[in-house]
């Protein structure tokens, strides 16, 4: 790796959606802040079966993962459909990247706004629940995989659309459902019969169950089987990303 | 002399189209080197192969020594490409997309070379304005500004012109021919052929995904026999097309003027003749042929195209 070659690469990232904050960094803040709002003072005296604390605190580390999935994935995806668009992709193909830097660059840049607007709605969400996490390095480590995963995901939106709809196409039929089922809002546990289980084939469940164990230290499964599941995912994408950039998949004629 | 680049036989097809059939090609350092074709020839795409936009079929491509696909970071060190279709990244100025093309080539503080560049090709005014506020030729400059920021051995120019005035095309050839001058080796496909035809050192013309010849431009412009003559006479020259007839000429009547074609050999015959018309003549002119001769009889554009 060539430490500037690759540090431009971040940094390109990291203003590009610097410049556009309001709509990469603001947009993001005022939804999550409404879901607080109204989770907070519509159930306040809400229980989740077998979890024995507030409502707001058992949702908080969903939506900060929900935010933080939505905001990484848009990054990236948006930043490879707005370069196929422009035409600008040619800068990467042109340039000294190798593959892995370029799966790592635009990665990191999509974990840097995740983590950035995770951050802050957890700084907002302070004033909702008090702010504690049990495991606070447990939840910067889930917060960074799940982060790389949607980053890395992302990636492969931008690289496989042909226009701005597909991305959507993308978030809405897969992204957005299997956060909403993932139990940001309800126990899985807690589901009918046979959707606690079907619940479990869904990734995104683990992630928001193992952030959850990290803020209030209780999940419905064991956090290191859901690491296990997170990390192996992460490092499969990353694999496959790279590859797609070797192969010029849907880049190179 | 060593060698640039080495192209050996390099295919590549879209589907049914041949766009490259076996391209065999080498390319020495330092040359000024012209790749000529109508629309379509496949310049582009061999091209596009070399910077590792397109992907090949078969064949094998070096630079400087280095194989295009095991050693492409290398490779691409050592090449500035300017590709035809104008392209911006839509969030950065002038001097941040040069900041930041040259970190992408590993090179920080790169402002001498930046402002270098923004004078040569006269952008040091736009420098802080976003490329969406640039005129379309301003686009192209960013362009080869931005190719040129790594200060590459091989300098690739595809019809880097176009779009481009008269006055700062000029300029930029200076500023090529500068380059060339401190050993870069330079790359030029150009619709312009006088432009070509001033600055190449030797050409290949291709056609339909094909070379069909490569050669210095003095052989390529020898190896069509022609001269045109055009003659002005103080007397009126109707009456003349009798005479004239089964040579290539034309006439005009109001101007006084013939103009003949004719090869070298019958340069002799021409001239008595002309001399013996015993008209009185103002003006002459021998004119050899021109590159475009060369380029139109290689392609067959006059003829059966078939596009
Ligand atoms: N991405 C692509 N998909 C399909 N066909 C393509 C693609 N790119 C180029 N071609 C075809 O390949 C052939 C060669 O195109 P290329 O762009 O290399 O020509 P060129 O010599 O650069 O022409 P021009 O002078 O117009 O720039 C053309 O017939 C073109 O239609
Ligand atoms: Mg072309």
């Amino acid at each position: 790796m060539n430490s500037i070659t690759f540090y431009s690469l971040v940094k390109r990232e990291v203003s590009r959606f610097s410049k556009v904050a309001i709509q990469t960094i603001f947009a993001p803040l005022i939804s999550t802040g409404l879901y607080l709002i109204i989770f907070s003072y519509s159930f306040k005296s809400r229980e989740v079966v077998g979890y024995g604390i507030p409502y707001i605190s058992f949702i908080v580390p969903g939506l900060i993962m929900m935010s933080l999935i939505q905001n990484s994935f848009a990054n990236t995806s948006s930043s490879l459909i707005g370069a196929k668009y422009n035409g600008n992709i040619v800068d990467f193909l042109l340039a000294p990247f190798s593959y892995i830097e370029l799966t790592l660059g635009f990665m990191i840049g999509g974990i840097v706004r995740g983590m950035l607007v995770g951050s802050v709605i957890y700084l907002v969400s302070i004033l909702f629940y008090g702010g504690e996490i049990v495991h606070p390095l447990l939840a910067l480590l889930f917060a960074f995989l799940v982060s790389s995963i949607f980053s890395l995901l992302g990636i492969i939106a931008g690289l496989w659309a042909e226009k701005f709809d597909h991305v959507s196409i993308f978030s809405n039929f897969f992204i957005t459902p299997l956060t909403f089922l993932s139990g940001v809002f309800y126990s899985v546990k807690g589901l009918p019969g046979i959707w606690s289980k079907v619940s479990l084939f869904n990734p995104v469940f683990y992630m928001v169950d193992a952030t959850r164990y990290a803020f209030i230290g209780q999940s419905d499964v064991n956090p290191s089987f859901s690491l296990v599941i997170i990390g192996g995912l992460a490092v499969g994408l990353l694999l496959l990303v790279t590859y797609l950039f070797k192969i010029g998949y849907k880049v190179k004629s | 002399m060593s060698v640039a680049i080495e192209i050996q036989n390099i295919n590549k097809k879209y589907g049914d189209l041949e766009a490259l059939k076996d391209i065999n090609l080498t390319i020495n350092r330092g040359e000024f080197f012209g790749l000529l074709g109508p629309n379509g020839a496949g310049k582009s795409t061999l091209i596009g192969i070399l910077g590792g936009l397109v992907n090949k079929d078969f064949g094998r491509i070096t630079v400087l020594g280095k194989d295009i696909i095991s050693n492409y970071r290398e490779t691409k060190k050592s090449l500035g490409i300017v590709p035809q279709e104008v392209t911006f990244d839509p969030y950065f100025n002038v001097r941040e997309t040069l900041e930041i093309q040259s970190g992408y080539f590993g090179i920080k503080n790169n402002d001498e070379k930046i402002n270098e560049l923004l004078k040569a090709l006269d952008l040091t005014d736009k420098a802080e304005i976003g490329p969406r506020q640039l005129s379309g030729g301003m686009k192209r400059r960013l362009l080869i500004a931005k190719a040129l920021v790594h200060n590459p051995e091989i300098i690739v120019l595809d019809e880097p012109t176009a779009g481009v005035d008269v006055e700062l095309r000029n300029s930029l050839w200076d500023y090529v021919i500068k380059l060339n001058s401190q050993g870069k080796t330079i790359i030029l496909t150009t619709h312009y052929l006088e432009e070509a035809e001033t600055l190449c050192d030797r050409i290949a013309i291709m056609n339909k995904g094909e070379i069909v010849k490569i050669d210095t431009k003095e052989n390529l412009i020898n190896s069509i026999d022609k001269k045109v003559v055009s003659v002005k006479f103080a007397d009126s020259v109707i009456g003349l097309a009798e005479k004239l007839e089964g040579t290539s000429c034309k006439i005009d009547e109001e101007e006084n003027r013939i103009e003949i074609e004719a090869s070298k050999n019958d340069l002799n015959d021409l001239l008595k003749f002309i001399n013996n018309l015993d008209l009185h003549i103002v003006d002459m002119n021998i004119e050899s042929a021109k590159l475009e001769d060369v380029f139109i009889k290689l392609t067959n554009l006059g003829g059966d195209r078939d596009e």
